[in-house]
């Protein structure tokens, strides 16, 4: 008897207890099903894809585009930046050096960060359309928010095609299968058509920091710029073509207001990143690795202003390669720098004045004051880590130069010559008669100084590949970068590219 | 038996089903004489506590039975005969038949204490150490560690073998890392599951150290998987103070003075002076100061403890309430811990004494200053030529990167965290029918963090750069909790058998808020008012909510065969909302069984000198879902701080985007282990538990790096890997003497475990090597790494260059060209502790040693100060004068070292007196010295580094808070 009562409880227990509802409640998140019917929602998801050009910084790479090591990466394998050893800071593990001599091999860190910088930024553009796609919208509203994915995404490939060349090209957000490369010519041809089969769906006119008409066009001219560069041929008309497409900017009469604290104003920028330290935006503090540990006393008389690191600096040669009347020459910061409260030069923790020097005597073993620093962005004593400047990835300077180049190409340097003097004159500069395209390769070198586009000018140039400052010669294969060997250990589908 | 066919459909209790059976088939009537009378009795300790299964033998016959879970038995006797009581570690009774009043028999415990009769928390129940079959380890209140306690951890720093309790810290307000067998999880919480009075999953500091009359702690898995999911790291089971005295008011307190127990040899001012003189350095700039900046930031710290407890106790129906205040300061200024803590419980009994209710609660409440860790690099970079105060009275300031002045830093800040925790609990015990008894336990833990902070606008770092910096921020976490179950004894004849089978549900809630605010145009308002400052960002508010469900089925059953033969089985299903769709429901199941070889006839010869014997073996499969995290698995939207600009409104706006990969297939990590056990007793004095182990765990959770896209996120949460942990573990308790004046009692703990990855990749994700032990925020070393996860290699493997030694020039010569191989681990080979008490009339001595051997430890704070860079500018340690380094800054095996030690963890002597006539049972008086010594080759400030997590397990990373050395007085008095 007792053990019916023993076994009838035991099984009242057991199935009595309906109680095994294991469902998750989502609280401060959503998830992803639910999200994105109506066109609100829909905007949100779209800023996320913008959100990206910032980029990032997580345990396996930081990818900033405006600092580390994105940007790093592009200024020191060029000819106009470098990162020099000093003491301790600034080796890690070697990796600036590798940029220095050339000599990079699949693991440098900077390169997994270039790569990751992109692809993250693909891989949420490619998740967004997906919710477009599904979303309530008309059919006719989705292409057109998918015209504007498609054109940001077609950026991010241009960079790829640039650094990595034979890229896979990944469109699809629900396809898990592991992508091959492509080959370089493949994702030209997939930039070229993205953009082109998007222009006529995206806005015209200017938003700011938002893939327009405009901004397309600068992609395809820049595409066909380079296209000898890329795949062999030249199409210096079509560049032209497109450049011609771009309506509604202006040269600011002031170089420097492209790069002011508030440079949204500028009538010049065509694409730029936004940010504004009041909204969360991070990675934008290449100021912060420029200047030296005691800058701050010279910036601020209370040294109200942030940390700095000592780090990248001009290369020897690029800063007397400015003419003294050059107004662009204050995009380097030079010389004795003097503490605001005291009127004293500052003094280094050797007992040493703060005095910036073009020259780098020992690129292993500099000295803290060596090289000049980048200066082009504003200063703003009492400004924060995280500045507020947007950053400026196209402005109307590169579409005249683009221009420019072109015609010579083309043998008009006639026609060249007073695209050139725009610019010059700005600078306060004469132009001499005619332009060659070693004269303006050396213009776009101080125009677009530390604006992340000299890598791309050396290679096209050619100069690239030939002895310069420390380096020697650059063997051809390292026009592009290394796949980062931590990404071929993932996917066994993708082959390296030739030479590594 | 049709409803034994029908328990048996239903899988969680099978086994139950299938021990009914057994029941049912050891049912035989036994063949009686034709004795005069039926006798009937009851067996209990002192504590009026039952003893099942002790022995009831007629003297010179045969017959004979054994009590019942109630200590009840019934035997058919003779007027005249003799019955001998027995039981194992009791001294046994013979008491002649003279009447047929039950008889109510009560045992006392050998004079030496057999460990054997202990009662031991097994999880739902529990039993007398005698019965157990699974690895289970007992310490009683007397047995925990003496002196101050601010974790509760501590108490069992090297009482159990196998338990690693590692105090990696000085700090007060920070906790111990605690790890049984070694850690089974890469990313997941390595410590073990803490049961408080039957409710799982409580923070242990819920519990004041006062409360606790005992701790066990599951080792293997056949004792923890009853806790199923939550059981891989063992489970420690604290029972709390039930009153059994008559009404007492005890007071226990304490006064400790302490100070920082070691420091490192930095340069003096004058020694810094000479070196500059002697070398002619150039540039050298002395600010005319005579700092030692560690002095400047240690303090002599003053540490109270007061607890009063009340209670009392008439015919089992009791209560107690207990209230204790403990102000720890630290040897660092401005830190310390105050804590207040009170609990209340009561007992009663209703339906003629078949319902026992309980109702406890226990709060605490917490107050500290977290301590901003940096001033420890600073610490050591500053030089000793610059004073702290300028001038003007104003911390110096020289400017430089990781060269703020840590007195400015530790002093010009306000933070203030609280901690409230709360557990409420009502518990009710019925007795349907003798021998089944219906159980429900009703619980509710709150937990909530306030911290607070405010950087005012002339500090340095944050303040002059935020302009002031103010936050708040309140986190809230609650556990609603049922347990029921039931619970079923039977004897019959030899047969002893306990049946248990119940349900769970646990609903863990957490939520929060924060603001902060930076621009202050006054520090006056501190954080009391953020609303002052106007330099208002994107997430400075913020607020959060998660969730996370566990439901769980489970029953046990154990049988017992004349004390001699055990077997326990268990099985628990459980279902967590963490897991991923494809695996909702995990099964834990595990079997043990022992064998008390000594109570065999044929060991009739060796009873004089080997008491007990006895044989365990266990296996079981347990799992941890620690690493998994609420909604892990699901494809989800968030914010993650990405917000865009909106040209068309020219606002910054929110933008939502995916943050992680989903994967259906996430579980918990699960873990099979394999327990052999002996159980041992020698010349009455020496007890001893001598026990193997094999630990295999699989689905190990880790982050996986993917490639992107396909994958729309880099990285992945997937089970894959497998690590094993295998060791040996020995406990010894042995009286060494005994007579009317003195005892001398020593205990004595040792263990091994030897762990390794056996497997980090599968089919679809895979990884060599993972890098761990981040050296990244060493000057000269961002982004390098000092340690592997590998395959063949326990965790926390150092991996690097190997040092051959210094040329003349004092360089490192690296061997092979610098290549890394590995390099050693930070996990003990072996862990020890001791204990000796000497009582000597009323005089009390105890002693209290732990040791661990074999491990590594990363000095990267010698590594960072010897580098040829500092001087004159930063300050280096005296060595360095010896042995001038002159390579930059390079990881290599020169600065890994065998961080072995035997620390002396506290000393106390005391002495009791009567003082019935003050109408003072009982007054004790005590000094305990803490950390005296640490024998130890590390040269570094401690050996003991914690190692925890992947970040810096075994690393001395420039920040070590310092340990005191303490004295303290104490007082105990009961009423």
């Amino acid at each position: 008897m007792k053990i019916k009562i023993f076994a009838s409880a035991l099984l009242a227990l057991a199935w009595s207890t309906s109680c095994t509802n294991l469902d998750e409640n989502l609280y401060s998140q959503v998830g992803s099903d639910d999200y994105g019917k109506t066109p609100s929602e829909i905007e949100t998801i779209v800023g996320r894809a913008y959100s990206a050009l910032r980029g990032f910084n997580d345990k396996t790479s930081i990818s900033y585009p405006t600092c580390e090591y994105v940007f790093f990466l592009n200024a020191c394998v060029s000819d106009e930046a470098c990162i020099p050893t000093r003491g301790t800071d600034w080796f890690d593990g070697g990796r600036y050096q590798e940029a220095e001599y050339h000599t990079w091999t699949p693991d440098n860190s900077m390169i997994l960060s270039a790569w990751r910088y992109h692809f993250e930024g693909i891989a949420k553009i490619n998740a967004v359309i997906y919710q477009v796609d599904k979303s309530l919208l008309e059919e006719e509203a989705k292409l057109i928010i998918k015209a504007e994915l498609r054109g940001l995404r077609a950026y991010f490939y241009y960079n790829l095609l640039d650094l990595f060349g034979n890229v896979p090209i990944v469109t699809n957000y629900e396809d898990l299968e592991l992508p091959a490369n492509s080959t370089r010519k493949e994702v030209f041809e997939f930039v070229e058509k993205e953009l082109t089969e998007t222009l006529p769906l995206l806005p015209t006119g200017k938003i700011y920091g938002r893939v327009t008409q405009n901004v397309a066009n600068a992609l395809l001219a820049r595409l066909y710029l380079n296209s000898e560069v890329f795949t062999g041929i030249a199409r210096w008309q079509e560049c032209l073509d497109a450049c011609d497409r771009i309506t509604g900017y202006a040269l600011e009469p002031n170089y420097f207001a492209n790069f002011a604290t508030n440079n949204e104003s500028s009538e010049e920028n065509i694409f730029v990143i936004p940010y504004d330290h009041k909204a969360g935006t991070t990675g934008n503090y290449l100021h912060s690795m420029t200047f030296h540990y005691k800058q701050k006393f010279a910036f601020s008389p209370k040294a109200d202003y942030p940390w700095c690191g000592n780090g990248i600096c001009g290369q020897p040669g690029l800063y007397s390669s400015f003419d003294e009347g050059d107004a662009r020459k204050k995009a380097m910061l030079a010389g004795e720098q003097t503490d605001l409260a005291t009127g004293n030069v500052i003094l280094m923790d050797d007992g040493n004045k703060l005095d910036y020097t073009e020259a780098i005597i020992d690129y292993q073993h500099a000295v803290q004051n060596e090289g000049v620093r980048l200066f082009k962005y504003e200063v703003k004593a009492g400004e924060t880590w995280e500045r507020d400047h947007d950053w400026v990835l196209i402005r109307y300077a590169e579409i005249v130069m683009m221009k420019a180049e072109c015609l010579v190409h083309q043998g008009n340097p006639e026609a060249a010559q007073p695209l050139v003097a725009e610019i010059r004159t700005r600078a306060g500069l004469d132009t001499p008669a005619p332009v060659d395209l070693a004269f303006i390769d050396q213009e776009r070198k101080r125009e677009f100084v530390f604006e992340g586009l000299r890598r791309t000018d050396n290679i096209r140039s050619g100069d690239f590949f030939k002895p310069w400052w420390i380096k020697g010669e650059t063997p051809a294969y390292r026009a592009l970068f290394p796949i980062p060997q931590s990404e071929l250990d993932k996917n066994i589908h993708l082959t390296q590219n030739p030479g590594y | 038996m049709k409803i034994i066919h029908r328990i048996q459909t239903s899988l969680s209790i099978q086994l139950l089903g299938l021990l009914l059976v057994a029941l049912l088939c050891g049912v035989k009537t036994f063949a009686q004489d034709t004795p005069p009378f039926m006798l009937s009795g009851r067996v209990t300790d002192i504590a009026k506590m039952p003893i099942a299964g002790a022995t009831i033998a007629v003297e010179h016959t045969t017959q004979g039975t054994i009590t019942d879970g109630n200590g009840q038995f019934s035997l058919q006797v003779r007027k005249g005969q003799n019955l001998v009581v027995s039981f194992i570690s009791y001294q046994s009774q013979t008491i002649a038949i003279q009447s047929q009043t039950p008889l109510e028999i009560v045992l006392k415990e050998d004079v030496v204490q057999l460990d054997e009769a202990v009662v031991v928390a097994v999880g739902y129940g529990t039993m007398r150490k005698s019965d157990l079959t699974g690895a289970i380890a007992s310490v009683s209140s007397e047995k925990m560690k003496k002196g101050i306690i601010t974790s509760s951890e501590q108490l069992l720093q090297g009482r159990v073998a196998g338990l690693t309790v590692i105090q990696g810290t000085g700090d007060p307000a920070a906790g111990s890392s605690v790890r049984l067998r070694g850690g089974t999880s890469l990313t997941a919480s390595n410590g073990p599951l803490v049961v408080v009075d039957g409710i799982p999953g409580v923070d242990m500091n819920t519990v004041q150290p006062s409360e606790i009359t005992s701790i066990d702690v599951l080792k293997d898995a056949s004792a923890t998987a009853i806790y199923g999911s939550r059981g891989a790291n063992g489970v420690i089971i604290v029972t709390t103070n039930r009153p059994k005295d008559k009404g007492t008011i005890e007071y226990s307190g304490y006064v400790a003075v302490g100070k920082v127990a070691n420091h490192l040899d930095l340069l003096s001012a004058n020694q810094w002076r000479k070196y500059v003189r002697d070398n002619q350095v150039a540039n050298a700039i002395d600010y005319g100061g005579h700092t030692d900046w560690q002095k400047e930031l240690e303090q002599t710290s003053i540490t109270q403890s007061h607890t009063l407890a009340i209670s009392n106790s008439n015919n089992n129906r009791s209560y107690r309430a207990s209230v204790n205040y403990l102000n720890n300061e630290g040897v660092i200024r401005r830190t310390g811990l105050e804590r207040i803590s009170a609990s209340l419980s009561a007992t009663n009994y209703g339906l003629h004494e078949k319902l026992k209710i309980d109702i406890g609660l226990m709060g605490n409440f917490d107050t500290w200053k977290p301590l901003d860790y940096r001033i420890f690099e600073r610490m050591y970079n500053l030089s000793p030529v610059i004073p702290v105060y300028d001038l003007n009275g104003e911390f110096t300031q020289i400017g430089g990167t990781n060269y703020e002045n840590p007195v400015e830093i530790n002093t010009n800040r306000t933070v203030k965290n609280n901690r409230y925790r709360l557990l409420g609990y009502t518990k009710a015990e019925l007795e349907i029918v003798t021998g089944l008894k219906a159980v429900a336990n009703l619980s509710y833990e709150y937990n909530s963090l306030q911290t607070n902070q405010y950087i005012p606008s002339n500090a340095m770092l944050e303040g002059q750069v935020d302009k002031g910096y103010g936050r708040k921020s309140l986190g809230d976490y609650t556990n609603k909790q049922l347990e029921t179950y039931l619970t079923y004894d039977k004897t019959i004849g030899a047969h002893r058998m306990n049946l248990m089978a119940g349900y769970s549900y646990l609903d863990n809630t957490y939520a929060g808020f924060g603001a902060e605010r930076r621009g202050f145009d006054t520090d006056l308002f501190s954080y009391h008012n953020l609303a002052a400052g106007q330099d208002f960002r994107a997430g400075d508010v913020y607020s959060y909510k998660g969730q996370s469900k566990l439901i769980s089925f489970f029953g046990r059953a154990n049988y017992n065969l004349k004390g001699k033969y055990m077997a326990t089985a268990t099985l628990r299903r459980d279902g967590s909302s963490r897991f991923g769709a494809n695996h909702k429901w995990g099964y834990f199941p595990s079997a043990s069984a022992a064998w008390r070889i000594s109570d065999e006839a044929f060991m009739q010869s060796t009873r004089g000198w080997l008491n007990n014997l006895k044989l365990r073996v266990g296996y079981g499969v347990t799992g941890n879902q620690d690493g998994i995290g609420e909604y892990r698995s699901l494809a989800i939207l968030g914010a993650g701080g990405a917000s865009y600009y909106d040209a068309a409104t020219g606002t910054w706006k929110q933008s939502y985007g995916p943050t992680q990969n989903p994967n259906p297939d996430l579980k918990w990590e699960s873990t099979a282990q394999l327990n052999l056990g002996i159980d041992f007793s020698l010349f009455n004095r020496i007890n001893g538990t001598l026990e193997v182990y094999q630990k295999k765990t699989s689905d190990l959770l880790y982050t996986y790096e993917v490639p992107q896209p396909p994958y729309l996120v880099g990285t992945i949460l997937a089970n894959v890997g497998d690590l094993s942990n295998k060791g040996i573990e020995l406990t010894l308790n042995a009286n060494l003497y005994r007579n009317n004046n003195l005892s001398v009692d020593m205990d004595f703990t040792l263990a091994h475990n030897r762990q390794e990855i056996e497997k980090l990749s599968n089919q679809t994700y895979e990884t060599e090597q993972i890098y761990s032990g981040s050296l990244h925020s060493i000057r000269g070393l961002s982004n390098q790494f000092s340690q592997v996860i590998k395959e063949g290699y326990p965790v926390g493997s150092f991996w690097g260059p190997k040092c051959a030694g210094l040329t003349p020039e004092y360089e490192f010569i690296l061997e092979n060209e610098g290549e890394s191989t590995y390099l050693g681990n930070v996990q003990p080979k072996l862990t020890a502790g001791l204990n000796l008490d000497v009582t000597y009339k009323q005089f009390d001595l105890g002693i209290s040693a732990y040791g661990m051997f074999g491990q590594k430890v990363l000095n990267a704070t010698a590594m960072a100060l010897n580098d040829p860079t500092r001087l004159p500018a930063q300050n280096v340690p005296d060595d360095y004068l010896k042995t001038p380094i002159s390579s930059p800054i390079t990881y290599s095996d020169y600065w890994i070292e065998d961080a072995s030690f035997v620390r002396l963890q506290t000393l106390t002597l005391g002495y009791q007196m009567q003082a019935e006539k003050l109408g003072i049972s009982k007054i004790r008086v005590y000094v305990t010295g803490e950390n005296l010594f640490v024998l130890t080759g590390y040269t570094g400030i401690d050996p003991e580094v914690s190692i925890d997590g992947l970040e810096h397990p075994g690393i001395d990373m420039v920040n070590y808070y310092p340990k005191p050395r303490t004295f303290s007085f104490g007082l105990n008095l009961t009423f």
